[in-house]
């Protein structure tokens, strides 16, 4: 189970800039669909790479589905080397996304997010036109299922309804 | 915005959308997005229950 709040806390309190995306997004925008895992975009500059390797440590990021034991450690240099990362944490499953297929960079996804307030702050997340043009980019069998509700609540949104 | 024009149109898609129950949508959409991510940790944890119960049926079998 992720605890989304400690997740947000986390990321937040280390001063990372970060876009929630994926089935969270998918959430809070009105989805009742069950998601197991955070799924966020970072900026990638020198100074971000520095407090998302810091914000994390604590919490023993490791390659989700890799053996235990292996010299993996989730730092600086390793960030900086490496673009998208599938992670466990001690809050739960984190995918660190470089860039998002259909969506690019943060900075790239930046002018298509919306502020949430989330668990006593702001939180920057990809808005539903977008998620939607996102899930239809990654293309797997379970973004392909999850428009048809996700296109049902923008039209909901639009109308009123 | 809205989505493009072209999804809109895909046959697939607008499947989908037919067989969405509309009502859960109508009372998620009552929610924060708050309170939606708290429901969403609800539902982890009933079906992180749920898989023990199975694991401790399949167990006994």
């Amino acid at each position: 189970m992720t605890d989304y709040r400690k997740a947000l806390e986390v990321l937040r309190g280390g001063g990372v800039r970060f876009i929630v995306i994926g089935g969270v997004a998918a959430t809070a925008h009105g989805s009742s669909q069950l998601t197991n895992d955070l799924d966020v975009v970072y900026a990638r500059e020198p100074d971000d790479i520095a407090r998302l390797a810091a914000a994390l440590a604590p919490y023993h990021p490791y390659l989700r589905g890799v053996p235990a034991g292996l010299p993996f450690k989730l730092d600086a240099t390793t960030i900086k080397n490496g673009l998208n990362f599938t992670l466990d944490t001690d809050f739960g499953p984190l995918d660190l996304l470089g860039e998002a297929t259909g969506g690019g960079t943060y900075a790239a996804l930046l002018p298509a997010t919306v502020t949430l307030d989330l668990f006593g702050g702001p939180c920057l997340c990809v808005d539903l036109a977008t998620l939607i043009r996102l899930k239809r980019a990654a293309g797997r069998p379970k973004d392909i299922l999850a428009l048809g509700e996700l296109e049902a609540i923008l039209r909901a949104s639009a109308s009123g309804d | 915005m809205g989505s493009d024009e072209d999804q809109d149109r895909d046959p697939l898609v607008e499947a989908l959308v037919r067989d969405v129950d509309m009502s859960l949508i109508r009372r998620n959409l009552k929610m924060t997005p708050q309170q939606r991510v708290e429901q969403l940790m609800e539902m982890q944890r009933f079906a992180a229950e749920l898989r023990e119960a199975g694991r401790k049926v399949r167990g006994k079998g």
